[in-house]
């Protein structure tokens, strides 16, 4: 997978994108930037984790040894949870840059370091199965998996309280809020660095494994249908 | 036990069907060869067949294990070859090997030395530490060959597996092929190469259309149409017109120019070879050579799969 890590798309997609919404949001907020530490967490992880597989399967199936993978014997379900692992490391190691930034340049305090270990942990699988679900898609162009994934996650910054608190967003807002598994890991990271979050660390733990599972379940079934 | 066996294969894509109540099997140690033109259906077959696609109906078993049920256990015992050779360019030659290896949860002791094996086996051990993405077209096929038989399979799948290849990979392809065929190990074999199908199968199956159109060793396929017999002749001095000429002469079926050569097709050889002298004296010619052929596997190919000669060209005809 190393081969994937450093392709463009991916260096773009996990790094740039986080640090540039990040830069403007401070920017736009005015607000000091070691607060906003926990949001630059979240996106860095959703962008990050859902990068890799939309990257490397459309490549693999193009230079078919994907093929390869699929032919092998192991089951389906395995082959899909593999490929996340692959976005999940990669997102974990990229993630733990914001957190060096912030202890690093703003001293930002975390109160409960064992919550943001777990928060991103979480978070990062969550996403990286996401990626290999909208990587289901039988195309042989990175591009198209990218757009299609963009048109999910883009959203995902602005109603999930990354940089705009969901209290503060409109109704219709605050319920589609509860469909993003991002609310629920910004809400842990949150609550690791300030002590306080939306709902409670059992719940978000709880949402995301859920997520997880329809994430893992999606892709089973959209790789067992797309191969046939 | 048969090491492959197909029980009324059907697979449909919407409207298309692709394959049509496939029947056939194969037994453990055999050589198969599958033929057929482009879009009968060989590759929708090995995909079913190795699990990376599913029937719409029937059933196929792998050494007794169904591969829709039993996938794994199936896919353990077998190697693959695909048509493309599907190496990683950013790995080196040795790490393609351990990756397969490991894929096939071969152990650690062993798939450092199997791969060492069989790099030196396909003449790429002194290149083991280059990347694939520098290797020629014929290096990669014997990697690819190689990463398929990094788990000792009990049957190999082989997907057009000398197609535009060099000589010296050639040879050493079909060499490995012919020692694995000793060993018992089975291989399922699918090629546009007919000449090469008539030399290494046991068996062939010929599918068109979705159907087996027939399966039998290549011998008795052949003695199947014997008014495919043909003469060969060539004469000292070709002419415009001249084909025409010899594709009219008596008893001659069809005809085929191969270069400087004419190919008669006929159920009476013996009196072609007659008229063939008659019009050689009548227009001054003089017969270079003339010799007699039986029908090749080719022949057996065409006739089933409803392609024909015309002028020396093969046409579908549907």
């Amino acid at each position: 997978m190393i081969t994937y890590y450093i392709k463009p798309n991916i260096i773009v997609s996990g790094i740039l994108f986080p640090l540039f919404m990040f830069l403007a949001f401070a920017i736009g907020k005015n607000a000091p930037p070691g607060t906003l530490i926990p949001g630059l967490i979240a996106i860095t992880l959703l962008f990050s984790a859902s990068s890799i597989e939309p990257v490397s399967i459309p490549i693999e199936r193009r230079v078919k040894t994907f093929d390869r993978l699929l032919a092998a014997p192991i089951s389906l379900h395995s082959l899909v949870f593999g490929e996340s692992v692959s976005g999940f490391l990669y997102s974990l190691c990229i993630a733990c840059l914001p957190v060096a930034l912030g202890i690093i340049l703003f001293a930002t305090p975390i109160e409960h370091a064992p919550v943001l270990v777990i928060a991103m942990a979480l978070t990062a699988f969550c996403f990286a199965t996401l990626g290999t679900l909208f990587a289901a898609y039988p195309t042989e162009n990175v591009g198209e998996v990218m757009s299609m994934l963009n048109t999910v996650r883009l959203p995902l910054i602005f109603i999930s309280g990354v940089f705009i608190p969901i209290s503060e967003i409109p109704q219709i807002g605050q319920f589609i809020a509860l469909l993003s598994p991002l609310t629920y890991g910004n809400d842990m990271i949150a609550y690791a660095y300030t002590g306080t979050s939306l709902y409670s660390p059992m719940l978000d733990i709880a949402a995301l494994l859920i997520f997880i599972l329809i994430f893992q379940l999606v892709a089973n079934r959209l790789y067992k249908k797309f191969n046939e | 036990m048969y090491a492959i066996e197909v029980s009324h294969l059907t697979k449909r894509f919407g409207t298309l069907t692709a394959l049509n109540d496939v029947n056939f099997s194969v037994d453990v140690g055999e050589t198969f060869g599958f033929l057929g033109p482009n879009g009968a259906g060989k590759t929708t077959t090995i995909r079913i067949l190795t699990g990376i696609s599913y029937p719409t109906s029937g059933t196929a078993t792998i050494f007794g294990h169904d591969i829709g049920r039993d996938t794994i256990a199936a896919r353990q015992s077998m190697g693959i070859v695909s048509e493309t050779s599907n190496v990683y360019d950013d790995l080196t030659a040795w790490q393609n090997m351990i990756f397969s290896a490991e894929l096939y949860h071969v152990g650690r002791n062993e798939r450092e030395k199997k791969a060492a094996e069989l790099l030196a086996t396909f003449d790429l051990y002194e290149r083991r530490n280059d990347k694939a993405h520098g290797f020629s077209k014929g290096m990669k096929r014997r990697l690819t060959l190689a990463m398929g038989l990094v788990n000792s399979p009990r049957l190999l799948f082989l997907d057009e597996p000398t197609s535009g290849l060099d000589v010296q990979s050639n040879l050493i392809i079909r060499d490995v092929i012919t020692g694995l065929t000793r060993e018992g190990v089975t291989v399922f074999l699918t090629t546009h190469n007919i000449e090469e199908a008539n030399l290494m199968c046991d068996r062939v199956a010929i599918v068109n259309k979705g159907h087996i159109a027939a399966i039998d060793a290549p011998e008795r396929l052949k003695k199947t149409i014997q008014s495919a017999q043909s003469i060969v002749v060539s004469f000292d001095h070709v002419s415009a017109g001249q084909f025409e000429e010899v594709r009219g002469l008596s008893m001659v079926n069809a005809a085929v120019k191969e270069g400087d050569k004419f190919r008669l097709y006929t159920e009476d050889p013996a009196t072609v070879i007659e008229s063939v002298m008659e019009y050689a004296r009548t227009r001054n010619l003089r017969v270079i050579s003339i010799s007699t052929l039986g029908p090749s596997l080719e022949d057996v190919f065409i006739r089933l799969t409803g392609l024909q000669r015309t002028g020396g060209m093969i046409h579908a005809i549907d």
